[in-house]
């Protein structure tokens, strides 16, 4: 790690001046609500990781189904087991590019509403989504928040007669993510 | 005693067995909906690996490392190279392994009582939690000091 630092410090000098940069997390926040007629669900998940590459204009997200955390047991098991089969697909992915990427002032503070246009992967299925996206650049520190609707059935997500009261057909998801700049291996 | 009576007492007892039943069918039914989280601590080992090699079987083969770890209890040991304390509190270990960037992420149980919280890098430690796979670090859940 040490070893990292230093790259990253010399990247930084390197790079002092230039705008554009990759940046990277590993502590994502991804958190998603299921508010059913009977009943309402949530997990969390604090170890996403996401990457915002400036000068290409893309986002990139990515969490393992696993590693979501539910208050009942049953439902974390339901959840893996039944609904998202996560010993065959163990991961979700979102990679996308800003629909308007002049939008962003790199190297000035704000808050920029943008929209990221690209392909969400749950359950082994793909589909192409718009997810609006708030880039907050505030001290040298960039946060990223989206929040967007996940249909259950477009991705191929069965929910038993039984629990169709219990769970919700659309499911809101939260991901949060506050970036540092990417760790390079070696001097590009 | 007349023949109807009897029948009635027969059916009195049928449905107050089947009462028991059903009273029993709920207490299982309240009790799953309830269960607990698994107890960490108390969990079986399903490998012992240093945190070196259980990143490496991820980065050479990670279908295979996935069919042997993801959803196992996991003991894994290694030097600390990081830890860090999110904004709800929760406390996150990252293990050093060959690669120079990347390596296994500990995320401390929030369920379970920690002897303690605070970790300094270059320490090495045991930790003992569920593998959720890797994604640029390998990732485990749940974590106690064993």
């Amino acid at each position: 790690m040490n070893k990292c630092l230093f790259f990253l410090a010399s990247l930084l000098l390197a790079s002092s001046g230039l705008i554009a940069q990759k940046l990277f997390t590993r502590s994502g926040e991804i958190s998603f609500y299921s508010d059913a007629v009977v009943e309402k669900i949530e997990a969390y998940n604090n170890s996403a990781t996401a990457v915002l590459d400036a000068s290409s204009s893309r986002l990139e997200f990515a969490v393992l189904i696993k590693g979501f955390q539910f208050e009942k047991a049953l439902m974390q098991e339901h959840f893996n087991e039944n609904y998202l089969e996560s010993d065959k697909f163990p991961k979700a992915t979102f990679k996308g590019n800003f629909l308007q990427p002049e939008a962003i002032q790199w190297n000035q503070d704000g808050r920029y509403e943008i929209v990221v246009k690209g392909e969400l992967s749950i359950h082994g299925l793909t589909k192409i989504v718009e997810i609006p996206t708030i880039i907050e650049i505030a001290k040298g520190k960039t946060l990223g928040t989206a929040s967007f609707i996940v249909k259950v059935a477009d991705y191929g997500i069965t929910i038993p007669k039984l629990v169709q009261d219990n769970i919700a057909k659309e499911i809101r998801v939260e991901v949060k993510a506050d970036f540092q700049p990417l760790p390079q291996k070696g001097n590009n | 005693m007349p023949a109807h009576s009897i029948i009635k007492s027969i059916m009195k007892k049928i449905f107050l067995y089947l009462l028991l039943l059903a009273l029993l069918g709920a207490a299982v039914g309240y009790y799953l909906w309830n269960k607990p989280h698994q107890n960490i601590q108390a969990a079986s080992v399903d490998a012992n690996v240093t945190a070196a090699q259980l990143f490496a079987a991820f980065e050479q083969d990670e279908a295979k490392a996935n069919e042997k770890y993801l959803d196992k209890i996991i003991q894994v040991s290694g030097r600390i190279a990081d830890s860090s304390t999110g904004t709800e509190g929760q406390i996150k270990i990252t293990l050093e392994s060959d690669d120079p960037l990347f390596g296994v992420i500990c995320e401390l149980d929030p369920l379970s009582e920690h002897k303690r919280t605070s970790f300094l890098p270059g320490e090495t430690i045991l930790l003992k939690g569920k593998c959720t796979g890797k994604l640029m670090d390998v990732v485990l859940v749940r974590c106690v000091e064993p």
